[in-house]
């Protein structure tokens, strides 16, 4: 019918310090954002990406950020993500940059692949952590996730993903 | 006595040049100023860059000749950058304060219709 369609781009700020990912803010990250794009599209990206943009969801443990814009004009938002190269918060200059995991049409499908995406991770984690009190804990993380995809397999959950994120991170 | 049976071969070409060529005119308010090449090519890049972008300031644009004393030159860009350019040259308002305006006479694929002009063509 007709309304108006939106691409969801899922990204991961990944920076050496660790200070940067804890200092994430939402009116910052979209800001920043849009300078970058005034600056490598002019004035024609800025205004037309503007429009319908938002930062949607925003994880500072994980450092995952869900940024929305208008079905028309993603491509122009998406080619200028590579050319973040700083975050600036309260003075404090960090040197990061924005992975781009997935582009959804709706928020639905990009939970769905992070929470696949989690999941991964933490075996990952498993496999290179060195620690055995931080062992037990990514297994005992494992174990639930898996607990829980075996629940959601004839129900949908709506929060579980979100809840795993910040869970898995602590 | 049947015909041979005849095959056929269809080759359909899209615009096949790729560059597109323009001749235009850069007019000010003021009379007198004066621009040499490399300046007026440093104003194009600069509308491009104002109105989309470090990227697309970068399209491959060349000035293939350029009068300093009526300010005219022709233009050659890549075909996918023609809209992006007129529409740049368009929004052009000033040049280091003074106000300007480019013209647009003509614009082609091909280089050769450049050479005339019907507009200018002088009968006896």
């Amino acid at each position: 019918m007709v309304r108006f369609k939106h691409r969801y781009l899922l990204c991961e700020v990944v920076s050496d310090d660790p200070r940067c990912r804890l200092s994430l803010e939402d009116r910052v990250l979209g800001g920043l954002v849009r300078d970058t794009i005034a600056r490598v599209h002019g004035t024609f990206g800025a205004a037309a990406c503007s429009i319908g943009f938002a930062v949607r969801y925003l994880n500072a443990y994980t450092g995952i950020v869900l940024l929305r814009c208008r079905k028309e004009f993603y491509r122009l938002v998406w080619s200028a993500l590579p050319f973040i190269t700083y975050l600036e918060n309260k003075g404090h200059h960090y040197p990061c940059f924005l992975n781009t995991l997935h582009v959804g049409g709706t928020i639905r499908t990009c939970q769905k692949f992070l929470i696949q995406y989690n999941r991964r991770q933490l075996l990952i984690l498993l496999q290179n952590c060195t620690d055995e009190g931080e062992r037990e804990a990514i297994q005992k993380s494992v174990a639930r996730s898996c607990l829980l995809e075996e629940e959601s397999a004839g129900e949908e959950l709506s929060d579980s993903g979100g809840e795993e994120a910040a869970e898995a991170m602590e | 006595m049947p015909a041979p049976a005849a095959t056929y071969e269809r080759i359909v070409y899209k615009n096949p040049s790729e560059h597109h060529y323009m001749k235009v005119h850069l007019e000010f308010q003021d009379h007198g100023i004066g621009l040499n090449a490399a300046q007026f090519k440093q104003l194009l890049i600069s509308a491009l860059k104002d109105l989309f972008g470090e990227v697309d300031a970068a399209l491959p644009l060349d000035i293939l000749t350029y009068e300093e004393k009526t300010l005219s030159a022709i233009l050659r860009i890549c075909s996918s950058g023609l809209v992006k350019l007129w529409s740049s040259m368009t929004l052009l308002g000033s040049y280091k304060g003074k106000k300007c305006a480019f013209r647009v006479i003509q614009v082609s694929p091909f280089l050769l219709a450049l050479s005339g002009n019907s507009r200018e063509l002088a009968l006896n």
